[in-house]
């Protein structure tokens, strides 16, 4: 448990759906959902879900939040929509699910080893080395997450892909050594700094 | 261009189904100067178009007859068909209105024998039946329709087609050179009872109604159950013409959905309860029996129509889901729409297979789209609130979405509403 | 007065002329129906045909004119001749387009036109001209009173005055207002449809006291109804005593609803603290006037939950089965009370459906937006006390839970204020007027929650329908009552919202004037609207048998000190049950009584047996039946040529002797066609056809008598929409009588 979900248990005591509304993203939409259940039905991952998106929404005012935030329910996300555009309230679900992973993460409630997260993580990480995605640190870290052999069967497994990017001229083995930057780093890391300085200070999630 | 008799003290109702015709009897019946005037060629509107009501199973016939009746012993009420109104100038108490009267190719001399029907080959979509059948191009609009003339369609008015009707005709009633004809009138108030329409299921592209012969929407499946309508009575769906005996009805086509109608369109709850009677009707309970399922989000049977739907919810024929549908697919070796969504009530998911599928689809005022007079105040789903000068009202369905109880009942308000007018226009004139 | 002249038109048009022998047709006119000029035309209904009648009117004198043509449904705006007394005889609808075609039906087709021929001047002969109503005192009252002074009553009473009419508002407490008046707000009437409204109370109270033609009884109950539309004289009784007499039109009863008594449900919290109904929250935000609502223990409160359909929708038959349709739309509106002053505090409803059906979308949609909670559960338990609990199944996450509050608003139904039952009150009635003491008294007790306190020999209210509501049963007609000239309104009539209240009221208040304009004109209200005639009693024959009175839908009869029917004409809707009661046959009208459907029937020539020609009559109601089998001729579908139809007003209307003097004349038998009756019943004067099919499960005997197999009469329910059923019912009975063999009555008529 972080600091900051102690603070939040706190401050909002059961008010999950008041948290969630000035804590997450586009969480202030949550209270028009009707509970017509398109969302849920509409997802491609649903039958793999634990709680659908419209279940979440319930959840969210029955105040589950150890359940909802601990579960890796919103990290079945795939984006690909169908929700948002079908949803007769014209809710932004698929924002508010990405919202409700984010906040999840920033509390460190999320599940260990929850495989989108990681996967979230290290492109993240890997982005805001040098502000540029490095395909092939970012694939490297991305097979070898799980340890040495793991990383060397995925390695094995992806080969012909990779001998493929690379005569396509799509994959540079000099990138392993740091590769193409952008110019200015540092104002990167400032500006994300300052972005998430406002983002938080808004959310109250300033520790 | 006709000039007619209308003065300040006459009511102009615009609109001939159950609404409009009941705000022009009430102030008819008063002893009140009425115009009514109706775009297509007979009285009757979409209520005529019902098979039964909700929730006695009565037939709207029966209330139509005895309105046509009203109607036919009333000389106060003047009633103009295939007219639309065009222009609305003036204010309360004076309005010059311009009405376009199309032409019917068939003169009052009509008596309704039918020999042109015969004389001609040709067909044309019978919009009686939502399209589902055809109707030859001379033909009455529906077996009770009022004013009992025959129509020629545009379609033949010019053709070999159109000369056979005309020779057909002992009665030199067929006139194919009538032409579309403009009248002024002037009149003291204006009642809109134009009613609504089903909103084009079309656009809500998950239900596949475009795509999947055996979607159909609510307002077609009540002519299908009608012994009068396209298929006697018998519920065989359009795709194969096969028995459709398990029907699904899915709520809130269209309604409560700010992608298509922001508003709930209040009848469509009634009106599946209603129709899961039917298919329990057409196939009875035991072996044989049809089965009926409601996707809903809220059964909205208020008042005294809770009585309905407890009815309806102790028929084992019939079950619930709590659920907006999500998808249909089609089932591409029988046809069968398949249902994919979630039972919201304890998350159960489902792909259900079922003969039919019914979409209860939304009322939209059938004025969307149309340029009224600016002085018309819409509320913000075109339904009519009334006028700014408040000379001009609302009926019907055409100033909320209203099952025909309420519909009447509104416009038999809005004809009080329409006679104080003339009563202030007359008091002041009178001063 | 000239002397009658009858005069026939025969149209040989559509075909007629093709198929059928008009000179013979001509030649039954002339010689059988005694017609004095006998014309046919090819083309009756056009200009030269209806000018050739017009003509014979003025030039001829013809009075009394038969039109054999097209069915008496057809062409009416031609065959519009209101100085003179016409008859149809159908032989287009009933004749050509429903028998088979070919050769070999020549010779029964003829007969069946040559009888319908026949019928029809019989019909002719037998009525009078039209009187128009040259008695009816032209000083008609043409006041709207009005019972009942809250919205519903003063939005009635404004609608009428701004239409010209005086109207008397009666009002049983000190001040106008009624329900609406003890609400903080109301839900809004129109876009947006986003925020709770002022009432508009005051305004309107102030509105109907500046208005000249409204008179309101303040602290005024209705003591004593009596007369009829035009002339109800009314007794106003003041609570200081004083009983003022009047004299209206017509009236309005608004008389609204009480909330169901939260006492009755304890497992809902009914007398424990905190725990109040939707007119307790009313009066706690009029106390906190736009700010923080308290409880009575002074504190703020902070949570509330709104338990919906408490006491409602319920199936166990111990609190109301009907949902009251406005209580949705007043939790979100009470909700926002709370949202509005402090958007902090917490506001839940449980709900299981949330019906606010049409705009009231809109307004569910802005509560959300307020931040007001709507869970989908069903309340089991609810705790009062200084922390309020609500036990409930969550119906989502399907499983139980509950939620703390401060307060808990429990949205109970309502309940109409119509008066006394009079299903309850005939019974009871009944046992006083045969002298039992205790029915007396229990009568007296009943009558305290009158409204009106009819006169009536029907009773002191208007019917109720179902749950006490005195709604109407018609989808089409709402506001047909059984009393005419009374008119419900708001939600004595049926559970409503305060926007459809207004509606309803103003609609009532159309139907209200329309009642006093009719009655004026000696016209009839719906369905038989415009009709002229009056029933016609002939007293010296009566034997106050009481069935007329009794069996009058419409309460129009009531009866003098000997029992003697008093007809009282304007209440009257001319369905003629009363003529189909009367044993003694003394009640008529100038243009249908039992003598005009009588000499129809006798018209009919019933062939002798060797002939073996069955005739079978048919009596259909022409509201629905006879329609039914017009447009089985619209479709050409054919039945059988031994029926001769006679349109009647309604089935109840039916008077047996028409039956016994068909079978005595040699019919083989009766079909009659009525409307559905029963709980659902579709007959247009509400129990019409049920008077007739109790009236001939009694005909039995006289089959028996006449020794005739029961199956030589037979009802039928059938609608207007039965075209191909109708044919087939048909058939089916002639099939039905060609096995029991011909009647053994022929040859003695």
């Amino acid at each position: 448990m972080s600091d900051l979900n102690t603070q939040a248990v706190a401050r909002y005591k059961n008010n999950f759906l008041r948290e969630v509304e000035e804590r997450v993203e586009e969480g202030n939409m949550v209270k028009m959902c009707m509970q017509c259940g398109v969302c849920a039905g509409s997802c491609p991952f649903g039958p793999h879900w634990q709680h659908s998106p419209q279940k979440i929404f319930m959840m969210i005012r029955a105040g589950k939040r150890e359940e909802l935030l601990t579960s890796d329910s919103m990290w079945m996300c795939t984006s690909c929509y169908n929700c948002i555009v079908r949803c007769p309230r014209k809710l932004p679900i698929t924002h508010i699910i990405h919202g409700l992973a984010n906040y999840a993460h920033r509390l460190k409630l999320v599940p260990k080893g929850q495989p989108t997260r990681d996967v979230t993580k290290l492109f993240w990480d890997n982005l805001m080395k040098v502000g540029r995605i490095n395909e092939l640190t970012f694939s490297l870290a991305l097979y070898f997450k799980d340890g040495l052999v793991q990383g060397i069967k995925n390695s094995l497994a992806m080969q012909s892909a990779g001998l493929g990017l690379l005569k396509a001229g799509r994959l540079n083995p000099m990138e392993i050594f740091g590769g193409h930057k952008c110019k200015e780093q540092s104002g990167i890391h400032r500006m994300i700094a300052k972005a998430r300085e406002i983002e938080d200070g808004r959310r109250g999630l300033l520790a | 261009m006709t000039a007619s008799i209308a003065t300040g003290q006459t009511i102009l109702v615009v609109g001939g189904g159950i609404s409009g015709m009941t705000a022009a009897l009430e102030a008819a019946e008063c002893g009140k100067r009425v115009i009514l005037v109706e775009k297509t060629p007979s009285l009757g509107g979409r209520t005529a178009q019902l098979y039964r009501y909700f929730p006695k199973m009565c037939y709207p016939s029966c209330g139509m007859e005895i309105n046509l009746k009203r109607i036919k012993g009333n000389p106060n009420v003047r009633v103009m068909t295939m007219t639309e109104v065009t222009a609305v100038s003036g204010s309360r108490g004076n309005y010059a209105v311009t009405l376009k009267v199309s032409p019917r190719y068939v003169t009052e001399n009509c008596t309704a024998c039918g020999e042109c029907g015969k004389a001609v080959t040709s067909e044309v979509a019978d919009t009686f039946n939502y399209g589902l059948s055809k109707v030859k191009a001379a033909y009455l609009p529906n077996a009770m329709a009022y004013p009992q003339r025959y129509v020629i369609d545009p379609s033949i008015a010019g053709t070999a087609e159109g000369e056979a009707a005309k020779a057909a005709c002992k009665y030199s009633a067929v006139d194919l050179g009538m032409k579309e004809d403009t009248v002024q009138l002037n009149v003291g108030t204006v009642v809109w009872a134009t009613g609504w329409r089903p909103y084009d299921a079309n656009k809500i592209q998950p239900y596949g109604y475009d795509r999947f012969a055996n979607v159909i929407t609510s307002v077609e499946f009540e002519r299908l159950c009608d012994p009068h309508g396209p298929t006697g009575g018998k519920i065989l769906r359009p795709g194969d013409g096969k028995e459709a005996k398990n029907i699904a009805f899915i709520q809130c086509a269209g309604s409560r959905d700010e992608n298509h109608l922001p508003h709930c369109s209040r009848i469509c709850c009634m009106a599946s309860l209603k129709q899961t009677q039917y298919v329990r009707e057409a196939y009875g309970e035991g072996e044989n029996a049809g089965k009926s399922t409601i996707y809903y989000i809220d059964i909205r049977a208020i008042d005294r129509f809770e009585d309905f739907y407890q009815m309806v919810q102790k028929d084992p024929t019939v079950s619930f889901v709590k659920s907006k549908v999500a998808k249909i697919v089609e089932n591409k070796e029988n046809g069968n729409p398949i249902l994919h969504g979630v039972d919201t009530e304890g998350y159960h998911r489902y792909d259900t297979e079922h003969d039919l599928v019914v979409l209860a689809v939304g009322m939209e005022p059938e004025v969307t789209g149309v340029k009224l007079p600016d002085d018309i105040i819409l509320d913000s789903s075109n339904f009519i609130e009334g006028s700014k000068d408040g000379g001009m009202f609302g009926a019907g369905a055409a100033s909320s979405p209203l099952d025909v109880n309420r519909a009447v009942q509104s416009a038999t308000a809005a004809s009080l509403k329409a006679i104080q007018v003339i009563h202030k226009t007359a008091s002041t004139e009178a001063a | 007065m000239a002397d009658n002249k009858f005069a026939a038109y025969i149209c040989s048009g559509c075909g007629i002329g093709d198929t059928l022998d008009i000179a013979g047709l001509e030649k039954i006119a002339t010689r059988e129906g005694k017609m004095a000029l006998v014309k046919s035309h090819p083309f009756l209904c056009n200009a030269e045909g209806v000018q050739l009648i017009k003509d014979d009117i003025e030039k001829e004198a013809v009075t009394h004119i038969c039109v054999a043509a097209c069915s008496r449904r057809a062409k009416t705006e031609a065959f519009n001749f209101p100085t003179v007394s016409m008859s149809r005889a159908n032989l287009r609808e009933g004749v050509l387009w429903v028998v088979a075609e070919g050769a070999e039906h020549d010779e029964v087709r003829q007969e069946m036109a040559e009888d319908y021929i026949r019928m029809g001047c019989a019909e002719v002969k037998k009525m009078s001209l039209p009187q128009g109503n040259a008695k009816r005192d032209q000083t008609q009252n043409k006041t709207i009173l009005v019972v009942g002074g809250g919205m519903s009553g003063m939005t009635a009473a404004l609608a009428s005055a701004e239409a010209g009419y005086e109207v008397a508002l009666v009002e049983k407490t000190a001040a106008l207002g009624g329900f609406a008046g003890k609400l903080w707000k109301r839900v809004p009437f129109s876009s947006p449809y986003a925020d709770p409204q002022a009432t508009g109370v005051a305004e309107m109270a102030a509105k109907i006291s500046a208005n000249g033609r409204i008179k309101v009884h303040l602290n005024t109950t209705v003591a004593e109804t009596g007369g009829a539309p035009g002339r109800f004289k009314v007794k106003l009784a003041q609570e200081s005593g004083v009983v003022n007499d009047m004299t209206v039109g017509a009236i309005i009863q608004a008389s609204g609803f009480t909330p169901y008594d939260m006492a009755k449900l304890p497992e809902l919290g009914a007398g424990q603290a905190n725990v109040v109904d939707q007119a307790g929250l009313e009066a706690m935000a009029c106390a906190a006037n736009g700010g923080a609502i308290k409880r009575a223990d002074g504190k703020e409160v902070k949570s509330v939950v709104f338990v919906q359909c408490a006491g409602q929708r319920d199936e166990t038959g111990t609190h109301l089965a009907y949902c009251s349709g406005h209580c949705c739309a007043t939790s979100i509106k009470q909700a926002m009370y709370f949202k509005d002053a402090n958007p902090e505090v917490d506001t839940v409803v449980v709900y299981d459906d949330l019906r606010v059906p049409g705009m009231g979308e809109d307004f569910y949609r802005s509560a959300q937006k307020k931040g007001v909670v709507f869970t989908k559960g069903k309340a089991s338990k609810v705790t009062g006390g200084d922390s309020c609990k609500v036990e409930f199944t969550d119906l989502i996450l399907d499983e139980p839970t509950s939620v703390d509050a401060d307060l808990v608003v429990l949205a109970t139904g309502q309940v109409a204020n119509a008066g006394v039952n009079l299903d309850a009150w005939t019974e009871v009635n009944t046992a006083a007027e045969g002298g039992n003491e205790e029915a007396k008294q229990k009568r007296s007790e009943m009558k305290t929650i009158s409204v009106l306190n009819l006169d009536y020999r029907q009773g002191p209210d208007v019917p109720q329908f179902k749950y006490g509501f005195a709604d109407s049963h018609f989808i089409c007609f709402p506001y047909e009552t059984r009393r005419t000239g009374i008119y419900a309104a708001g939600p004595m009539r049926r559970p409503m919202d305060m926007l459809q209240a207004t509606e309803d009221a103003t609609g009532a208040a159309m139907k209200a004037i329309q009642a006093v304009e009719n009655a004026a004109q000696g016209r009839a209200a719906h369905p038989r609207a415009g009709d002229l005639s009056y029933p016609i009693v002939r007293l010296e024959g009566c034997t106050q048998c009481k069935r007329c009175t009794v069996e009058c839908p419409f309460g129009a009869i009531d009866e003098d000190e000997k029992r003697f029917p008093v007809f009282n004409e304007e209440r009257c809707r001319r369905c003629g049950t009363c003529m189909g009661a009367c044993p003694v046959r003394v009640i008529s009208f100038e243009n249908y009584s039992c003598d005009t459907v009588g000499m129809q029937v006798k018209a009919v020539n019933v062939p002798d047996e060797d002939e073996e020609k069955p005739r079978i009559l048919i009596l259909a109601c022409e509201n629905d039946a006879y329609p039914a089998l017009d447009m089985a001729g619209v479709q050409r579908l054919t039945y059988s040529a031994y029926v001769r139809a006679i349109p009647v007003r309604c089935l109840g209307s039916v008077n047996t002797i028409w039956i016994t003097d068909a079978l005595n004349q040699g019919f083989d038998g009766v079909m009659m066609m009525g409307c559905k009756k029963g709980d659902d019943y579709q007959c247009h004067f509400v129990k019409g056809s049920e008077m007739a099919y109790y009236r001939l499960s009694k005909i039995g005997d006289t089959l028996t008598q006449l020794g005739l197999e029961p199956e030589r009469v037979v009802t039928e329910e059938v609608a207007i929409t039965d075209n191909a059923r109708v044919a087939k019912l048909i058939n089916d009975y002639a099939a039905q009588l060609n096995d029991l063999g011909l009647s053994p009555m022929k040859g003695f008529g």
